[in-house]
This record gives C-alpha cells, sequence and structure tokens, in this order.
C-alpha cells in the first residue's frame, strides 16, 4: 500500500519543477507547459486527499474535473495570445514583451 | 513483492524525469512530447488512486487535446525561435547549469522550486494523517451522478467557461489575420 505521504510528496516535487520551469524560462509556450506542471501536481493532491480522507465521496473528483477544465480553457485562449503576439511583434519571450511595462 | 509501491515508484520517477526534460530540454517541440510522457504517467497515478474516470479524460482532455493544441501551435507559428533552440546568454556546463545561467536571477529560480518540495515535504512529514485507504469501487458513477445532481450549477458555469474560451480564440485567431 503506497501511504498518502507518498502522493503527497509526488505532487510537491512535480510542483517544485513546474515551479521552477515558469519561473526560469522565458519562451511563453514553454511558460504555459510548465503551468499545466502546476495544475497536475495539484490535481494529484486533490484527488488522493479525496480518496484516502473521505472514501466514497467524490468531492475531491469533481474538483479535479474543474481544474481539468480550467486547465483546458487557460490553454487555447493562452496559445491563441502568445500566438497573436509572436505574429504581430515578432517575439515569444516573455521579457522581451514589455510594452505595458514602465 | 509490493507491487503497488514498485509501480508507484516507477511512476514518480518517469513523471519527475519527465517534467524535469520539460522544463530544460532545449528544443521545445521535445518539451511539449515530454509533457505528453509526464501527463500519462499522472494518469497511472489516477489509475492507483482508483480513479479510472479522471485517468481517462486525464488522457483525453490533456494528452489527446492539450498537448496536441500545443505541438500545432509550434508547428503553426511563424517564428523560427520557437521551434529551434533557446538561446544561452552566458552558457553552462550542463543543461540544468545552461538554464540556471539563462536567467537574470541566476539560481533564485531553482532555489523557489527546491524550497516549495523540501518544504512542503516537511510539512506533510510533521502531519500524523488518519490511516485510510483508497476504496475498492469505481469512482465514474458516484461523480457522474454527483455531477448532474449537487454539482449541477458549477459543472453549466464550467461547460459557459469553455465555450467563452473557445469563442475567445477563435476570435484571437481571426484578430490576427489581417
Amino acid at each position: 500500500m503506497v501511504s498518502l505521504h507518498g502522493y503527497l510528496v509526488l505532487a510537491a516535487f512535480l510542483f517544485g519543477l513546474g515551479l521552477y520551469g515558469a519561473l526560469a524560462r522565458t519562451n511563453a509556450i514553454r511558460i504555459l507547459m510548465a503551468i499545466e506542471l502546476m495544475l497536475n501536481a495539484v490535481n494529484i493532491n486533490l484527488v488522493a486527499f479525496a480518496q484516502y480522507l473521505t472514501p466514497g465521496l467524490v468531492t475531491g473528483a469533481v474538483f479535479a474535473v474543474f481544474v481539468i477544465t480550467v486547465a483546458a480553457a487557460e490553454a487555447a485562449v493562452g496559445l491563441a495570445i502568445v500566438l497573436l503576439v509572436a505574429r504581430q511583434r515578432g517575439v515569444i519571450e516573455v521579457d522581451k514583451i514589455n510594452l505595458m511595462k514602465w | 513483492m509490493n507491487w503497488q509501491l514498485v509501480t508507484f515508484y516507477i511512476l514518480g520517477l518517469v513523471i519527475l524525469y519527465a517534467a524535469y526534460r520539460v522544463v530544460t530540454s532545449a528544443v521545445i517541440t521535445h518539451a511539449a512530447l515530454w509533457l505528453a510522457v509526464a501527463l500519462v504517467g499522472v494518469a497511472g497515478i489516477y489509475l492507483q488512486l482508483q480513479a479510472e474516470f479522471l485517468a481517462i479524460i486525464q488522457v483525453l482532455i490533456y494528452v489527446g487535446a492539450i498537448v496536441t493544441i500545443i505541438i500545432f501551435a509550434i508547428m503553426l507559428s511563424p517564428l523560427r525561435e520557437i521551434k529551434t533552440e533557446e538561446k544561452d546568454r552566458r552558457g553552462g556546463a550542463t543543461r540544468m547549469g545552461r538554464a540556471v545561467a539563462s536567467v537574470e536571477w541566476g539560481l533564485a529560480p531553482v532555489a523557489a522550486g527546491l524550497l516549495f518540495a523540501l518544504g512542503m515535504t516537511w510539512a506533510y512529514s510533521r502531519q500524523a494523517w488518519p490511516v485510510g485507504s483508497v476504496p475498492p469501487g469505481l469512482i465514474t458513477e458516484p461523480l457522474g451522478k454527483s455531477l448532474m445532481t449537487t454539482y449541477l450549477l458549477p459543472f453549466e458555469v464550467a461547460s459557459v467557461l469553455l465555450l467563452v474560451a473557445m469563442v475567445g480564440a477563435i476570435v484571437l485567431a481571426i484578430r490576427g489575420q489581417k
């Protein structure tokens, strides 16, 4: 039997990797991928807590379904914005997209 | 031999290695493919947690839709530098070293990620969770029932959100054409 700790630690390290990617990389598409990694780590946490602490209730799984929905919407809109910026301004690096930065 | 534990360790190693490659691999198409590997691994974790419905929609939505969208965006984009290797500004020995050297803050992102992971591990180890066990039943039937009864309103709101996101993405794409 895997304990609840195992899943939580795995999710923490996955979130840490995603956090590092979102902070360190400058390519906008890779930042979106790192955010997907973080959302997945959160989902592992939700499902693990739901299955271990409230067996028989599906609240955590329902929440994970909504997180997946929001992730799909975020990927669609985010990639559309990134492609639009890439086409109009010719850059994909987020530290060079500084039009609204003073 | 504890097969559940062995499976968990294999899945965890695959997920963490694939996530590491997502973050650090030089060619972004490779990063997208490694993302698919990591997401399939997470689907395996869901299966191990007896959440078979979530495993199925993880493969369908994440691997089938989101990774495909990302690869399409990379392939269709007009910029060469999306597809090719990211330029490393200062250089370094290892791949991680190059990634560390390529940002202005140097070690700060690595420190943030490691501190988060180790801090959460430390916090988890201090807490004694009530020892439960994963229920043996399937999750699809209660999940479907509660989505249609208790969580009907959030379910509808989520579908409206998806519709709005779809329309918004199409509008952005059309506006970029002109």
